[in-house]
């Protein structure tokens, strides 16, 4: 086979850290090439240099054996190299073709003289590409009425439309159900048979295996190696990206479910516009119980869990902590009474995100001693302390300590950081809600360990995942949400994880 | 292949860039902009701009003028100074504190006429002793400033109101019923203002005799400086400092942390407001002494820019503010000395204000250059 994109002795640096070190790497033509690697581990970067949102410091690329500088993402899309990115740059309020032809719009002129964008004509041509390779969209809805898994097929029409030959997914499934990862398997798959080339940025071992013909695998900026995935097992494969062995199957603690911690009954939560969004729910959680609450996202899990601490409004039903009703408490004084969270959105909510790391470990314990006197006046040498402590506790990597902004920090740490500072809560209800998305193996490896350590401590964790696996692997009690109602609730162990999958899609209906 | 950045750039970069001091590189090279602009100005004119600057610098009592009235000195300049840099700095810490939290405060300049008006009408035609009325004119600036900071925090809280729609009605309305009120009731008929304060009440000694010379002292000068050192150990290092600025940042997640946003937001401005008030008092009971109706302070909208020009810094704020005040009574004295229309004068100050207000601009150009220059 021929190759297509050729990297020689790539290096990229960023300030104290070298992201691509001596990197040679070929791209056949027509095949799927997996890019696998931990956060962090140059993966993104060696992605945007081909599509020329960086420059190589060393090195050069070759594009169909010719020496490219590719100066900008407009220079990658004259030599036919598109790329979906993981947060989807669409127009919200335009529709699908329009955003499809935005910048390379085919003009007419209305009596030859006043020129405007020909949107029939687009309509027609996006209408036939997305039949022929079967990524069925309706060129004339608007993008703010879609749900994330019909956004992504117009972010790749936007690039078959631009004629892309080389197309790069950085990490696609992230943000989609099961079912909807099977279909863009299937996408992607369709899109080989038609001699494209993918590139697929991911961490998730199991679509490697179904899909990609090799593996190419990196560890901290260097390229360790380059796989044939039919002939490689998944465990050699991680083993390569963590630089260790990874058990992918924990075995649990021994452990005994205790007292009851938190109760919730009959809860109903509107949104602002009286959307009911949660439909009387009621669970009770045990000390040294994971309960886990499986759904397809959006469902009305997260606004369980912002209802718990007290985000959102309760409009019915009540929460009890400890046989304390604290359904109208303030989330401080939630806070106070041991309930931890790590909520779903890190950059706008877990994190101020222009803060320093110190000032966000400390973002729930500033204004209690040690860390402010009874003045009121901050003690920083307090705060520094905890930050030390926190940091080489958690293995959070930045720039320069506790002092780095938490903006300038990969997504994992940044993680880390929040799961920190909220264990350092002591609280006896921990609620994670997505803790592993978008994290690396041997990153997701550690937050389920100290899942199950929590729970060996006798804490009660509410879990909410989109990732089926990760709720099969850890709970103990397993609740299904769907439409915002309880479809089941059972212990985990009489469930397999295709009975949860029909009750997250509706098919059994059970009277609760 | 490899381009290399131009030289005007690469001295811009080093000029702004990212790096250590960046934010007071950019408020200096925005500076020297500014008086490079009034120096093109000042050639245009046909004048020597080194002369120029110099005058402005006489004139307000920083370097000596070559003679004297009577009774006058380079230490009088210099008082006077003073005694207009007052409001400017309380005026310029209550727009910072206000930004530091995510509102923008132009509701300043209302509020200084608010609280002018209010210890004018209360206390300043009065026959108190001067020891009550000088604190009780500075109480009821902080009350009456912190009233109305309070009631643009709360629409901006309790209802989602945008504050700087409601300032600028703010301004209008108070602005509009205070002139009703002098105009019925408190006018001077000659000078079409309010009836002057009276000595007991001032915040400012004018014509003070101390060493043969005749002084401006404005009493408030000291408790401007001391709000300073507070509003800057306020923000950085106490409890409600980091709330505030935890609540510029990004109020999803102070709500998150268990901060009352709301409470934070109205606490806010009730600081920005009083500080506003401060600003009020020691300028219609200080450096002046009535209200012309319907005219609002241009201190009060000048104090934004000069806020950015201090970075939103408490110390920041002063210098920016004792800067811009030499210009503003400096050209006086340049005007008249170099033959310069007043209104050109007041044009210099005028730019740099304006470069003071696009400072962010250079500093997000300067990063994208310094970014450019990295990756080629």
């Amino acid at each position: 086979m021929d190759t297509v994109v050729e990297f020689r002795h790539i290096t990229k640096r960023f300030p104290g850290i070298i992201a691509n070190n001596d990197i040679s790497l070929s791209i056949r033509k027509g095949e799927i090439l997996a890019i696998l690697g931990e956060n962090g581990a140059g993966k993104s970067t060696l992605m945007s240099m081909l599509f020329g949102m960086q420059t190589p410091d060393e090195g050069e690329i070759l594009i169909r054996g010719k020496k490219e500088h590719i100066s900008s993402p407009l220079v990658a899309n004259d030599l036919n190299i598109g790329m979906v990115h993981q947060h989807f740059m669409l127009v919200e309020n335009q529709s699908i073709t329009e955003n499809i032809i935005m910048g390379i719009e085919p003009k007419k002129r209305y009596l030859g003289l006043f020129p405007y964008v020909d949107v029939q004509s687009s309509n027609e041509k996006v209408r036939e590409l997305s039949k022929h390779y079967q990524l069925e969209v309706n060129p004339e809805d608007i993008i703010e009425d879609l749900p994330v898994s019909t956004r992504q097929r117009v972010e790749i029409l936007k690039m078959l439309y631009r004629n892309a030959e080389i197309l790069i997914f950085d990490e696609p499934s992230a943000v989609l159900t099961p079912q909807e990862i099977e279909s863009l398997l299937g996408i992607i798959k369709n899109l080989r048979e038609s001699g494209k080339t993918i590139i697929l940025i991911t961490h998730k071992l199991d679509e490697i295996k179904k899909i990609a013909d090799r593996c190419a695998i990196l560890c901290k900026g260097k390229l360790v190696g380059v796989l044939d995935v039919p002939s490689t097992t998944t465990q050699e494969m991680s083993a390569l990206m963590v630089g260790r062995d990874v058990s992918l199957t924990l075995t649990s603690t021994e452990h005994t479910q205790g007292a009851e911690v938190l109760r919730v009954e009959g809860l109903t939560v509107e949104t602002n516009d009286h959307i009911r969004k949660v439909d009387k729910v009621s669970f009770s959680l045990h000390s040294g119980e994971v309960l886990a609450i499986a759904g397809v996202a959006g469902n009305g899990q997260v606004e369980i869990a912002d209802a718990i601490a007290g985000l959102l409004p309760v409009k019915e039903g009540s929460i009890f902590l400890d046989g304390q009703e604290i359904t109208t408490h303030t989330v401080r004084q939630r806070i106070e009474a041991g309930v931890a969270y790590i909520p779903e959105d890190r950059h706008s909510v877990g994190l101020v995100l222009d803060f320093p790391l110190r000032e966000n470990l400390c973002l729930k314990q500033y204004y209690q001693e040690p860390y402010s006197n009874s003045r009121g006046v901050l003690q920083q040498q307090q705060m520094d302390a905890l930050a030390t402590e926190l940091i080489s506790a958690f293995d959070i990597r930045s720039g320069s300590g506790a002092a780095t902004l938490a903006r300038s920090m990969s997504g994992g740490n940044q993680q880390k950081a929040i799961i920190a500072r909220e264990i350092n809560l002591q609280a006896n209800v921990l609620m994670f809600v997505q803790p592993t998305r978008g994290l690396d193996v041997g990153a997701i490896e550690t937050i389920h360990k100290k899942i199950d350590e929590l729970r060996a401590q006798g804490k009660a964790i509410l879990l909410i995942s989109l990732e089926l696996d990760e709720i099969m692997e850890l709970a103990d009690t397993i609740l299904v949400l769907y439409n915002g109602r309880t479809q089941t609730i059972k212990s985990a162990s009489t469930m397999t994880k295709l009975e949860v999958g029909e009750y997250m899609m509706g098919v059994h209906v059970e009277k609760a | 292949m490899l381009k290399k950045p131009n030289l005007i750039k690469r001295i811009f970069v080093y000029c702004c860039g990212p790096g250590k001091h960046q934010l007071l590189r950019v408020s200096l090279f925005c500076i020297f902009l500014s008086l490079l602009a009034g120096t093109v100005l000042l050639l245009l004119l046909g004048k020597n701009p080194l002369e120029a600057y110099r005058s402005i610098l006489q004139g307000a009592g920083i370097l000596p003028k070559t003679r004297y009235a009577g009774k006058k000195s380079q230490l009088t300049d210099f008082m006077s100074l003073l005694n207009y840099t007052t409001p400017m700095i309380f005026a310029a810490l209550s727009v910072a504190v206000a930004l530091k939290s995510g509102i923008f405060n132009i509701c300043v300049s209302g509020i200084m006429v608010f609280s002018g008006f209010l210890a004018t009408v209360l206390v300043g035609y009065s026959s108190l002793a001067p020891m009550i009325a000088k604190p009780l004119v500075i109480l009821i600036g902080i009350v009456a400033g912190g009233l109305i900071g309070v009631l643009i925090g709360y629409l901006r809280h309790r209802f989602n109101m945008n504050e700087v729609v409601v300032a600028i009605m703010l301004n209008y309305i108070i602005s509009y019923v205070v002139s009703f009120f002098i105009q019925t009731k408190f006018v001077d008929p000659i000078t079409r203002q309010s009836v002057e304060v009276g000595q007991n009440a001032r915040l400012t000694l004018f014509d003070y005799p101390i060493m043969n010379l005749k002084m401006e002292i404005n009493l408030v000068f000291p408790l401007a400086l001391i709000t300073v050192f507070s509003i800057r150990y306020f923000i950085n290092r106490t409890r409600f400092g980091f709330e505030l600025k935890a609540v510029g940042l990004n109020s999803k997640a102070s709500n998150y942390a268990g901060i009352n946003v709301g409470k934070t937001m109205v606490t806010t401005m009730l600081i920005s407001g009083a500080l506003a008030g401060l600003a009020g008092v020691s300028y219609y009971l200080g450096s002046n002494a009535s209200i012309q109706p319907r005219v609002l302070p241009s201190l009060g909208f000048d104090s934004i820019a000069v806020a950015l020009l201090g970075n939103t810094t408490a110390i920041g704020c002063f210098f920016a503010s004792l800067l811009v005040m030499v210009f503003d009574s400096g050209t006086t004295y340049m005007s008249s000395r170099m033959q310069v229309l007043r209104e050109i004068a007041a044009l210099i100050t005028s730019i740099l204000l304006l470069f003071s207000a696009i400072g962010i601009f250079f500093r997000a150009l300067a990063n994208r250059y310094a970014r450019e220059a990295e990756e080629v």
